[in-house]
């Protein structure tokens, strides 16, 4: 259980406080939420513009750019400008990072290399792709093992 | 989201799992064979139509299942040889170098890899080019899964997976469900309480009379 000490709470004068609290405060209309200044229209083309552009990864304002962005929309969005436009915004940004994480795997596969190192990944986007390119990448690896010589046959014994 | 049964993987390589469902199956599949001696009073087993007591002519062709051939396999081939099944012989293989995605994969019985990877059990000369054909068409076929099973959310899938072999099956589950997993948070039910699937069944049944 967590434990700290927040505040002071004073009316009118903005504060710092972990996501949970707010949503909890919001919730109750007890405040109102200030988006993050990454949280913006402009700002978010621009790194819609960069990832399309890049082959790499763009690096993300927040590793929680995508849960942030939901829990906001979702809850306070009312405090946020041009809400909508953001939320397209941010979808457009992963769809993007998406198509490159499929492209980057399926280049990796067909090349059978050892190692890949993808920078500035967030874990959503990892998560949604990785069990299926673990198992694939195993299933590759055993049937890799059948190239190697040298192991003779196996038959089955009583 | 949990599951409440983890089967046990295909071996997927010379040594199949012994637990593996996938395995136990896949070593019913058949290969041509011949016998290389006469096998008395063994035609009911390996020969349609043939009564108990007949046996099996020297020379005679024959179906065997996989777990049959390894068995009955040895060096010095005194009981029965084996041939590749047409699929990893060289003309289908070309057909899968040139391009792997047309073929069906599930026709060409189910388990085109596991049975392909077992095949290499047996002394044949062709074995490098066929272990090689499966890995490369194991390869060539991945983007396509990975595509379609990360692509298509609460539709019928059947013709996704129609061509697809048991392994692939498998590996498409995997990615539907790390799609349907996302869709699931995206939609804020992740963080609603359900009941879990394990329970789900526990009111449903009845109690039947019960005899004497």
């Amino acid at each position: 259980v967590l434990q700290g000490d927040l505040g002071p709470f004073n009316p009118g004068l903005p504060v710092e406080v972990p996501v949970w609290l707010a949503i909890n405060l919001k919730q109750r209309q007890k405040c109102r939420l200030i988006p993050p200044e990454w949280m913006d229209v402009e700002k978010l083309e621009e790194i819609r513009d960069q990832e399309r552009k890049e082959d790499t990864f763009t690096p993300m304002p927040s590793p929680y750019y995508m849960e942030l962005t939901k829990l906001l929309l979702n809850y306070a969005s009312d405090n946020i400008p041009k809400a909508d436009e953001i939320r397209t915004l941010v979808k457009d940004t992963w769809d993007t990072r998406i198509a490159k994480l499929r492209l980057s795997a399926d280049s990796f596969v067909r090349q059978q290399e050892a190692h890949a190192k993808l920078d500035n990944l967030t874990l959503m986007e990892i998560n949604t792709t990785g069990t299926f390119l673990t198992q694939a990448l195993d299933h590759m690896y055993k049937l890799r093992t059948n190239l190697q010589p040298g192991e003779s046959a196996h038959s089955q014994d009583f | 989201m949990a599951e409440a049964y983890f089967p046990v993987a295909p071996g997927l390589g010379l040594e199949e799992n012994f637990l593996s469902l996938d395995d136990i199956l896949m070593s019913q599949e058949k290969l041509p064979g011949r016998a290389e001696s006469a096998l008395p009073r063994l035609a009911f087993a390996l020969v349609q139509g043939a009564g108990t007591g007949d046996a099996i002519p020297e020379g005679s062709k024959l179906e065997i299942p996989l777990w049959l051939a390894k068995g009955l396999h040895d060096s010095k081939r005194r009981i029965i040889s084996v041939e590749l099944p047409k699929i990893y012989k060289e003309a289908w293989r070309t057909v899968f170098s040139a391009d792997a995605n047309v073929v069906d994969l599930h026709k060409m019985g189910p388990y085109y890899y596991g049975f392909g990877s077992q095949l290499l059990n047996f002394d044949n000369p062709e074995n490098l080019d066929i272990a090689q054909t499966i890995l490369q068409t194991f390869i060539s076929r991945f983007r396509r899964i990975m595509d379609s099973s990360q692509n298509a959310y609460n539709e019928d899938t059947s013709a996704l997976v129609a061509r697809l072999d048991e392994l692939e099956r498998a590996l498409f589950q995997a990615g539907q469900k790390g799609l349907n997993d996302f869709q699931c948070w995206e939609k804020g039910q992740a963080s609603q309480i359900t009941a879990s699937s394990l329970v789900q069944n526990y009111g449903k049944r009845k109690f039947t009379d019960v005899d004497g």
